[in-house]
């Protein structure tokens, strides 16, 4: 098993230096350039452009050849300098410092929210086949699916913040990250967020635990007369987790990248999609960069826990 | 060939949801295709029809005087002319949404084609040959898998510039990886099975195996990826569409919702109509995707 | 070549995104009723300022480049002088007005005494000076204005001269005359020499620093204090109760500002109507719901931009453009009412040259005004374009080789209100048989691929103006874009519109305008009244000539929750916002 592991790391770093790269240069090689936010104004403004460019690539060091960047970059990232960012005025590191609690709480909370009821939904719904329940539960689980997340956004705060007055229309970073006004503040990032989720796990789950409830250790279980509540429980639940832990794994990083983005956007959670996505917008390599890695790090990270997951599990499954 | 067709179709029409997601896509795409010659040019711009909402609606016009510092205001009222109303530019609302479709349509099934080849390809390639080959893909499938897919996709088109025919490459070229993973591991249980061994012992070609035996064998995960994975893309274009970075030469519904998000409590037609498109297209590919993946599913 | 800076659109944005939209101030002179001001302004509250224009970049501003940054610096601190409603100077850190020589060489600034960082060691003319000489101007600094301070002597591009006089006083000693240098002097703050010497000649270092990062030597120079700066969330600034502007009357009214980054309009707007901001910019067709609000109030100021579509002059774009009866044309054929009224929903003033009607150098009188009135008229446009030898057949125009003559129309991509103008410029043209295709860009390949020209073959670099007979890399017709235009010192727009400027991207070349625009910049003009008449002359010439069409100066709309007291929303709202209270 250790033996395993350390060989997983040590893949980790190689897959981890090829993102890196494939990012670097990808960063690089394109024609657009950190000044190009600004040419818009200044040209509006009649400034001198051609000197302004010259100025600011001279600042983040863009005139050296782009080899040296690389190696550059690269002996100071092994020194543990992950560079300034340009386009927000701090070392990288202490941006991601800052920002990343914003957007792990809202990860958590809706992944809890998608979890939770996904596999509550789910199992309901497969134990009560073919019921009236199961068809709405059915029913609502696509329409989860279906709905694209950054509308679903606007059409909460449109109800519930503007027209009701429930919630606050923007999320409000001065509270306290242990208070009930957090959590309050959090209800509806979370639906938007962890809604799309919660609908896809329901659908697996049900599946899963429809599969399981055919099994001969069930029926087995049953026909000792044992109570639905103890076989659900113990072997059905136990069993139908496996395919599902796969599936949130996998769906974590898309969730990460991509729902928590549109999230952050629409509620004025300054996490690290916004961090990043602004990043990738004013040209700021070093932070692009940075979450990118830091992205597969953590994608690298929860499918070893997957995997080390899969043997408690399922007790077959072993690693040399 | 066609009696597997028969059967695989009763059992995917025996979900009415699969079967009303089937008659959904089928009435798309034929909208799609043959709508665009019933309906008016989807560029025609008449700014004085613009903002009318769909029939049955009505909605308050203002214009502002800049000297004497007073609105203007008419009572404008939906008409058959436009059933679904217009957008600010006075262009026809369900011209628009139709040629959308095309585009939305488009760009899912071509992405999803593209994914899917490069998935099938690697995937029965590693496969087939195993050893240092599957070794070497599987790697380059980790790390691709390993990408922030949105982040990496937003991180191109930015920097190359938003057009659709790049944004159907890149989401071909970085959404395959499922793909691949799958259909590797659906073709080592059939490398396995008598009839490829056999073949194999005859002295079959690699190419013939893989292209002629192996591939058709996996065509039903295929099938059901494609339809799952459909809505994905046309949501992923949507939201590239909703940060701004949608194709701005073409009226996709991402970039009709996109023009009218910020007026939802004034215009909100124009936002509200591609929304529900999109949304009950999704559902549709949804609904089918689930029933063929029951009826492929030899256990049900 | 001059290329000046539009400073005063900074300088006007002390109140940050509330004027950032260009908001120099109001068309009607809204009077603020006498109610509204009690005697006593209390200091309570937090004022917070939705904007969804995107964070600042860097409170060290000397890097700085975007408005975002310029406006966060302002509420730590004022700078020398402001601008009033009526444009007008008024002191901030200046004891006096500037005195210029009567030669207009010598520019004489004298500083308040009573300003100081934190610390409490005094401000100098040698900070100034330091600042200038030993950081703006130094070789290890990219500091992004550097050529606002340089001029022409003998062929050779130099810094102008700066030197303390005493404490207080200091000086900027030109050797060439330009009245509107008194414009730049006072566009930037001061670093304290006594902690950015340590820095000196590092670039890493400078850049880093903490002091200069967290704006921590402030002093008594602006009414509010950096607190907290969290990244694409907030500003947060709390009262400065040493503000030296605030000795008698307790100013500033607020305990907190707060400038809120909102990710969408929508966003904005939301917050303001549910009153979980203070105030925000809004768009024009959200205007009329929010002045029916009970809780919210809304000015209409006009701005200093405007939009324009030019012509591709140069090489590879249509040869008709080239004849002005030609421009003239297409020029009447573009109502400017239905542009203003369907897409601007009434929220702008028609343009017809660069100087923007609040500016002191306005003149109305001789201006042709295309576009409007008599002078929208498509049949007459038909009959001057059948004269010129492009005839109509069977509705379309013809070009020179007999096809239906076809243009390309671009503009960068996202820009709403410029994307529905090539939009209506493709409706207004197709009337009199001219078939317009559009094309929308991303903005630096708008600027890479065409805007920046040089001449074929050669091994120029590429630049907006390499000279009449460069061209783009690839070929367009007419081009939606907006310019804004300084209005106290309107001869930055040289750079536009004159054979040397450095943003002649359309390739307008005509020596009378170029020497109209060097009259400015010589001893007669020292006189208002000569510079006046020579700004009169230039707009009516570019009016009739039509280097482009002029097309619109848009008007910006803000709004405030009511409780908001003491606004004066005149030519530049928000250079008072320090006595801004909470009733």
């Amino acid at each position: 098993m250790r033996e395993y592991i350390l060989r997983r790391v040590i893949y980790a770093i190689f897959i981890a230096w090829g993102v890196f790269t494939l990012t670097f240069f990808l960063l690089r090689i394109g024609p657009s350039s950190p000044a190009d936010k600004y040419l818009a104004t200044l040209v509006a403004k009649g400034e001198n452009v051609e000197e302004l460019i010259a100025a600011v690539e001279a600042r983040q060091g863009l005139d050296k050849p782009l080899y040296i960047q690389y190696l550059d970059y690269i002996n100071s990232l092994l020194h543990g300098d992950w560079g300034w960012s340009f386009s927000t005025s701090m070392p990288v590191m202490e941006l991601i410092k800052i920002h990343w609690k914003y957007s792990f709480q809202l990860i958590l909370l809706s992944m809890l929210f998608a979890v939770f009821l996904g596999i509550l939904i789910g199992v309901y719904s497969a134990v009560k086949q073919y019921t009236k329940a199961d068809y709405i539960a059915t029913f609502f689980s696509f329409i989860g699916i279906s709905i694209p997340n950054f509308w679903l956004g606007i059409m909460l705060i449109l109800v519930f913040s503007v027209k009701l007055g429930v919630f606050k229309t923007y999320y409000d970073t001065s509270l306290p990250m242990f208070s009930l006004a957090n959590l309050k503040a959090l209800v509806l990032p979370v639906i938007t967020l962890g809604t799309g989720s919660m609908a896809a796990y329901t659908r697996y789950v049900r599946a899963s635990t429809l599969e399981n409830l055919r099994k001969d250790f069930v029926r087995t279980a049953r026909a000792k007369g044992l109570p639905d509540r103890v076989v659900i429980g113990k072997h059905v639940l136990r069993n139908a987790m496996l395919p599902v832990v796969t599936i949130i794994m996998f769906d974590l990083s898309g969730v990460v990248f991509g729902g928590a983005y549109l999230t952050e956007i629409i509620f004025g959670i300054p996490g690290l999609g916004q961090i990043s996505f602004n990043a990738i917008f004013a040209d700021d390599y070093g932070v692009v960069v940075a979450v990118t890695l830091i992205g597969a790090l953590v994608t690298l990270f929860f499918n070893l826990i997957t995997d080390i997951a899969y043997t408690y599990l399922d007790p077959r499954i072993r690693y040399e | 060939m066609n009696r597997l067709v028969k059967y695989y179709w009763k059992r995917t029409m025996r979900s009415r949801l699969a079967a009303f997601g089937l008659v959904y896509i089928i009435i798309l795409v034929i909208v799609a295709i043959f709508g665009p010659f019933f309906t008016g040019d989807p560029n025609a711009v008449n700014f004085a029809e613009k903002n009318l909402p769909p029939v049955g609606f009505s909605i308050e016009h203002s214009v502002y005087d800049i000297k004497s510092g007073e609105f203007t205001t008419v009572v404008v009222k939906g008409s058959l002319k436009h059933p679904l109303g217009t957008d600010d530019k006075g262009r026809d609302l369900l011209a628009m949404l139709v040629s959308g479709a095309r585009v939305s349509l488009y760009v899912g099934i071509l992405a999803t084609g593209l994914a899917l080849i490069i998935g099938s390809v690697i995937g029965v390639t590693s496969a087939y040959f195993g050893g240092v080959v599957d070794n070497a893909l599987m790697r380059f499938t980790d790390i691709m898998m390993t990408f922030p897919f949105f982040l990496l996709l937003v991180l191109i088109v930015f920097i190359f510039g938003p057009s659709l025919n790049l944004i159907i490459v890149v989401i071909g070229l970085t959404g395959w990886t499922g793909t691949a993973r799958m259909v590797r591991s659906e073709a080592l249980s059939l490398r396995t099975r008598e009839f490829i061994q056999a073949l194999i012992v005859l002295g079959s070609s690699n190419k013939r195996i893989i292209f002629r035996h192996l591939i058709p064998n996996v065509l039903s995960i295929i099938i059901v990826t494609a339809t799952i994975s459909i809505p994905g893309v046309i949501l992923a274009e949507a939201a590239l569409s909703f940060i701004g970075l949608g194709d701005p030469s073409v009226a996709s519904w991402g970039r009709i919702l996109n023009a009218g998000q910020d007026s939802l409590d004034t215009t909100w037609w124009v936002a509200v109509e591609p929304g529900i498109l999109l949304f009950l297209t999704v559902l549709a590919f949804n609904f089918l995707g689930d029933g063929l993946r029951d009826a492929f599913d030899p256990t049900k | 070549m001059r290329l000046s800076r539009r400073r005063f659109l900074r300088l006007c944005a002390k109140a940050g995104a509330l004027a950032m939209v260009g908001s120099l101030g109001c068309l009607q002179k809204e009077t603020v009723p006498s109610t509204e001001k009690p005697a006593i302004p209390q200091v309570k509250g937090t004022f917070i300022e939705g904007t969804s224009a995107g964070d600042a970049e860097t409170l060290n501003w000397i890097f700085a480049a975007d408005q975002a940054s310029f406006s966060y610096v302002g509420y730590t601190m004022d700078g020398l002088i402001a601008y009033d409603n009526d444009l007008n100077i008024v002191l901030r850190w200046l004891a006096k007005p500037i005195e210029v020589s009567d030669d207009g060489l010598v520019y004489t600034l004298t500083l308040r005494d009573d300003l100081y960082w934190t610390g409490g060691k005094q401000v100098t003319a040698e900070d100034f000076v330091y600042t200038y000489k030993n950081l703006m101007f130094a070789d290890w600094m990219p500091f992004n204005y550097k050529d606002d301070y340089r001029e022409d002597v003998d062929g050779k591009r130099e810094f102008v001269e700066v030197r303390a006089v005493n404490k207080t006083t200091y000086q900027f000693i030109r050797q060439t005359v330009d009245p509107e240098f008194l414009y730049t002097i006072t566009d930037f703050w001061a670093y304290p020499k006594h902690i950015v010497k340590k820095y000196e000649g590092d670039l890493k270092a400078f850049t880093q620093a903490e002091e200069l990062n967290n704006l921590s030597y402030t002093g008594n120079l602006g009414p509010y204090r950096f607190v907290e700066w969290v990244r694409n969330d907030k500003f947060v600034l709390e009262r400065n109760p040493d503000y030296y502007l605030g000795k008698e009357t307790g100013a500033p009214y607020f305990e907190k500002y707060i400038v809120k980054i909102l990710g969408t309009p929508a966003a904005r707007h939301a917050a303001l109507e549910a009153g979980d901001i203070t105030s925000t910019v809004i768009d024009p067709l959200q205007v009329k719901k929010f002045k029916e609000m009970e809780h919210i109030k809304v000015y209409t100021n006009p701005t200093a931009s405007y939009t324009m579509l030019l012509w591709n002059l140069r090489n590879n774009g249509w040869e008709g453009f080239k004849n002005k009866r030609i421009r003239q044309a297409l020029a009447m054929s573009i109502s400017k009412d239905a542009l203003i009224q369907s897409i601007y929903l009434g929220f702008a003033d028609p343009a017809f040259s660069f100087i923007p009607k609040p500016s002191p150098w306005y003149v109305e009188e001789g201006l042709s005004m295309y576009g409007v009135g008599g002078l929208y008229d498509k049949e007459k446009a038909s009959e001057i374009l059948a004269e010129e030898g492009y005839e109509q057949e069977g509705g379309r125009i013809l070009d020179k080789n007999g096809e239906p003559l076809k243009l390309t129309i671009i503009t960068n991509s996202g820009n709403k209100v410029r994307e529905s103008i090539c939009f209506l410029v493709k409706q207004e043209l197709s009337d009199i048989g001219i078939d317009v295709e559009l094309k929308f860009l991303p903005w630096a390949t708008e600027l890479n691929q065409y805007l920046r020209n040089k001449v074929p073959g050669s091994d120029q670099p590429p630049a907006f103006n390499n000279g009449p007979d460069a061209v783009s890399e690839k070929p367009w017709d007419l081009l939606v874009i907006g310019f804004s235009t300084d209005p106290l010192a309107p001869s930055g727009s040289s750079t536009f519109f004159s054979s040397e400027g450095g943003l002649n991207i359309e390739g307008y070349f005509n020596p009378e305008v170029d020497s109209l625009f060097q009259k400015v910049k010589t001893r007669e003009a020292l006189d208002e009244a000569e510079r006046r008449r020579i700004y009169g002359e230039l707009s009516r010439l570019l009016s009739e000539e039509l280097p482009g069409d002029f097309l619109a100066f848009p008007a910006s709309n803000v709004g405030f929750q009511k409780n908001v007291m003491g606004i004066e929303p005149g030519i530049s709202m928000g250079y008072n916002y320090h006595e801004w209270f909470f009733a």
